[in-house]
């Protein structure tokens, strides 16, 4: 018997159905990845094992036994928890008190007894073999990564029968995403269910034992991991056949300099930095995480204090704020990392996100030129294919790359020809991703110039002109030609700098 | 099969140095008004004698304790994320209630006083459970029961008068090895918080406020936690109610107003964050002391008492800018 079965499981938000009629089903001591594109359903079908989301109709059974959790809590008594993508931890807690929140250990008079909470964080670390992380600093402190780290030890500490992993390794390095993968079949061979949801076909392949794929809400298939070829998984995904997912590298830049970058830095994580971002480029920013991109990225956009020169298509600039960045034709924008935090407001229109930075250009005399807008506003959701079912619907309902596509939208309307792109496949479906990169490559086409990071290494390699690889807040090379490759950029950023 | 262990992380460490600096910043907004109360103390204790007296202590702190009650509640409110106006209406109703039925028999001032209180978690519970059930702002909701609590005050006893047992009155004048009952109360209030913050449900309150969404996800009920919340800021505003009967001897239908927003700036002075997740009792006392001291300062200066309510917004001003620069300076650190 399957530890877990579920038959014609449907869900709608208004007119728009997240699950039609979707069947699963797991055993115990498998890694059972599940896959789709993003708003195949995924997300979905877990806030409903999780109690979080009530179902329409449809059975889940657990054990045999109906599976009917009325919040997350049930659901925790039952033996199920997730490693959410979306973190769920408390930023003003401190790690453990994150980890056993409300399952926290406690002396004769109901105080959290922390001795005892701080021997079984130990425990539960040592056990798991979790890098290192220090239980007693707050959440807020951490990096995305280690945040991430605190998230999946948040999830073992309930020791469940069940563990969904909601695209746990996107935030972490190559280091970490592999402990973790470890793990996950650690986990297999105790006998737990490890539901296991990434976009990075490598780790599915490395680790699963079944795989099920949803398509826009439906069970598409069920699959042995070994006996299906990577291509027949990413046609059913998207429902066609998809030539390729990245583009053909056709050469467009210009020897005209965009952005000129001397002796940049900014506080104490990046100094020194020069490089020229050319017209027609997609030059690659790489390293190991943490080196500086994330510091560089925002300097350039202004968002925190540099120091240095700059020069904007051939003048001298200085870049205070983001407004400044902004202004005028040809500027500087920014797709940032967060974009849930900070690149959209998820509870505005798809249609009020795109123009909110450029409401000045559909107003005169102070009223708004809603015609005007409302034609823009199409323009860029047919030009993006924004799958949206009206410009009014609400950012935080569409899918996680359809919101990626809002948030370029929002960037192309501000006429800016430099593009800061931090990051922007992050957590992004297969089919969209491609999308991403052929629109990157049309735009540099376009004469645009564009900085574009990348956790994942094979995205660098195979989309950007040239990559600039940092260490420790520095350029430690500046790779061209033959010299882009995984093991190319790796080098550069663990290797000492030859030129120092 | 095990997993590898990971012998090092990509990031480059972090010095010491900026550890030391982060549990600084995090204090920055409660150190400032040490030594805001510091400086008050100092130019109050420099004009007048005997200041630095264990009598001074006891009538300041029976003179700030209605303050600290009613700001204990808003702070555990504020913690939460949220914000409690009812308090202003729930003190006027508690002293006219007390003012009109207590009588000389202490068994009936304990009953009474036993009632008052529970009607203060109960009105607390109910602004909980409406926040919640019909999704409406905390700010609106109490604001509206304040008026309502208002003017139920006002339906029983329609200006200040009634009256408290003498023995009643007497209360912040009892003193146990030289300290009186007031500082007794306070020690009791800060013994109280160190248990509260510890325990699984202040905690709950704290990371209710911090995340809401992420607390839900992970298991917390939120209609419980805002009844509790409001309940207790009830069951506080209720208790400074009975204390203020202590020091006024009466009931007044329109004195709680006076403490709605003191009991926020208290709490915003001592380091308490609007936005909930973060504060501490400590220095909402801190806070609640600063602003009754003023009321002396301003008379050992000799000026005008309409600078009091100046200094309090000064004071208030400087305490917001010093947690919004702690708060930015945390942040450049960690980007």
């Amino acid at each position: 018997m399957d530890l877990i079965e579920v038959s014609g499981l449907t869900k709608r938000y208004g007119g728009i159905v997240a699950l039609s009629e979707a069947q699963f089903s797991a055993r115990a001591g498998e890694v059972h990845a599940l896959i789709g594109e993003n708003g195949a359903g995924k997300s979905t079908f877990i806030q409903v094992l999780l109690g979080a989301v009530h179902r329409d109709s449809g059975k889940v059974a657990l054990e045999g036994q109906p599976y009917l959790p009325i919040n997350p809590n049930a659901a925790q008594a039952l033996g199920v928890a997730a490693v959410f993508q979306e973190l769920s931890l408390i930023p003003d807690l401190t790690v453990e008190q994150n980890i056993w929140f409300r399952h926290e250990p406690r002396n004769l008079i109901g105080m959290v007894d922390r001795r005892e909470m701080r021997r079984k964080t130990l425990e539960l670390f040592a056990k798991y073999h979790f890098p290192s992380l220090d239980p007693s600093r707050e959440l807020r402190r951490l990096t995305l990564a280690e945040r991430q780290i605190a998230e999946i030890a948040k999830g073992l500490a309930k020791a469940p029968r069940i563990l969904i992993l909601d695209e746990a390794t996107s935030a972490l390095p190559a280091k970490e995403a592999e402990w973790l993968l470890a793990l996950t079949r650690q986990l297999a061979a105790e006998g737990r269910l490890v539901i296991f949801i990434s976009h990075r076909m490598g780790e599915i392949r490395a680790i699963a034992d079944r795989l099920t794929i949803f398509r826009n809400g439906k069970t598409v298939a069920v699959h042995e991991a070994g006996a299906v070829s990577d291509d027949e998984i990413v046609t059913q995904m998207i429902g066609r056949h998809l030539d390729r997912l990245y583009p053909e590298r056709i050469a467009t830049a210009t020897s005209r300099a965009a952005l000129r970058v001397r002796n940049f830095g900014s506080g104490s994580r990046l100094s020194g930095i020069d490089f020229d971002l050319r017209e027609g480029e997609v030059l690659g920013v790489g390293g190991l995480q943490g080196h500086g991109q994330r510091e560089l990225f925002q300097a350039l956009f202004g968002a925190s204090r540099s120091t240095g020169t700059l020069e904007l298509w051939g003048k001298p600039t200085t870049i205070r704020n983001p407004r400044q960045a902004l202004t005028g034709r040809d500027g500087i924008a920014l797709v940032p990392e967060d974009r849930r935090g900070q690149g959209l407001l998820l509870a505005k229109s798809v249609r009020e996100n795109l123009t909110l930075s450029v409401i000045r250009r559909f107003s005169s005399n102070g009223l708004l030129d809603n015609k005007r807008e409302a034609a823009l506003v199409r323009e860029m959701v047919d030009f993006l294919r924004i799958k949206a079912g009206t410009p009014e619907q609400l950012a935080g309902t569409l899918s996680g790359g359809n919101q990626q596509k809002v948030i370029f939208g929002k960037m192309l309307l501000t006429q800016a020809r430099v593009l800061l792109l931090y990051d922007p496949t992050r957590g992004v479906d297969v089919g969209t991703k491609g999308e991403i990169f052929q629109l990157m490559r049309d735009l540099a086409a376009k004469g645009y110039a564009i900085l574009f990071y990348s956790s994942d290494l094979p995205e660098l390699v195979h989309v950007a002109d040239r990559v600039l690889v940092l260490q420790n807040g520095r350029v430690a090379a500046l790779l061209e030609g033959d010299r882009i490759s995984e093991e190319g950029i790796l080098r550069a950023a663990v290797l000492e700098t030859e030129a120092a | 099969m095990t997993a590898p262990a990971l012998p090092v992380t990509t990031e480059p460490r972090k010095q010491p140095m900026n550890r030391w600096r982060g549990w600084l910043l995090d204090r920055a907004p409660f150190l400032v008004a040490c030594l805001m109360l510091s400086v008050i103390v100092a130019i109050y204790g420099a004009l007048q004698k005997g200041v630095f007296t264990l009598d001074e202590i006891n009538l300041d702190t029976a003179a700030a304790m209605t303050l600290i009650l009613a700001a204990t509640g808003q702070t555990i409110v504020l913690i939460r994320g949220g914000i409690d106006l009812s308090i202003g209406g729930m003190i006027s109703l508690g002293t006219v209630i007390a003012a009109t039925q207590f009588t000389g028999d202490p068994l009936n001032v304990a009953m009474w006083s036993a009632l008052i209180l529970a009607l203060g978690f109960a009105v607390g519970a109910v602004n909980g459970l409406l926040i919640t059930a019909l999704k409406l702002q905390p700010f609106l909701v109490t604001l509206a029961s304040w008026s309502i609590l208002n003017g139920v005050a006002m339906l029983i006893l329609p200006t200040d008068g009634g009256s408290v047992p003498g023995w009643w009155i007497g209360f912040s004048y009892n003193l146990i090895l030289g300290l009186a009952s007031p500082v007794w109360m306070l020690i009791g209030l800060i013994v109280f918080w160190y248990w509260f913050r510890a325990t699984r449900l202040g905690i709950t309150i704290q990371a209710t406020g911090s995340n809401e969404k992420s607390a839900f996800l992970s298991g917390v009920s939120i209609t419980r936690i805002n009844i509790i919340t409001y309940g207790l800021s009830g069951l506080f505003a209720a208790a400074a109610a009975l204390y203020l009967t202590t020091q006024t001897g009466a009931g007044s239908p329109t004195i709680g107003k006076d403490y709605i927003l003191p009991s926020v700036a208290a709490a915003v002075i001592g380091g308490v964050s609007l936005f909930g997740g973060r504060g501490h009792l400590l220095g909402t006392v801190i806070g609640a002391l600063i602003l009754t001291l003023i009321g002396n300062l301003v008379f050992v200066l000799r000026v005008s008492s309409y600078w009091q309510p100046v200094m309090s917004g000064v004071i208030l001003l400087v305490a917001v800018l010093a947690s919004s620069l702690a708060e930015k300076t945390a942040r450049g650190q960690e980007q």
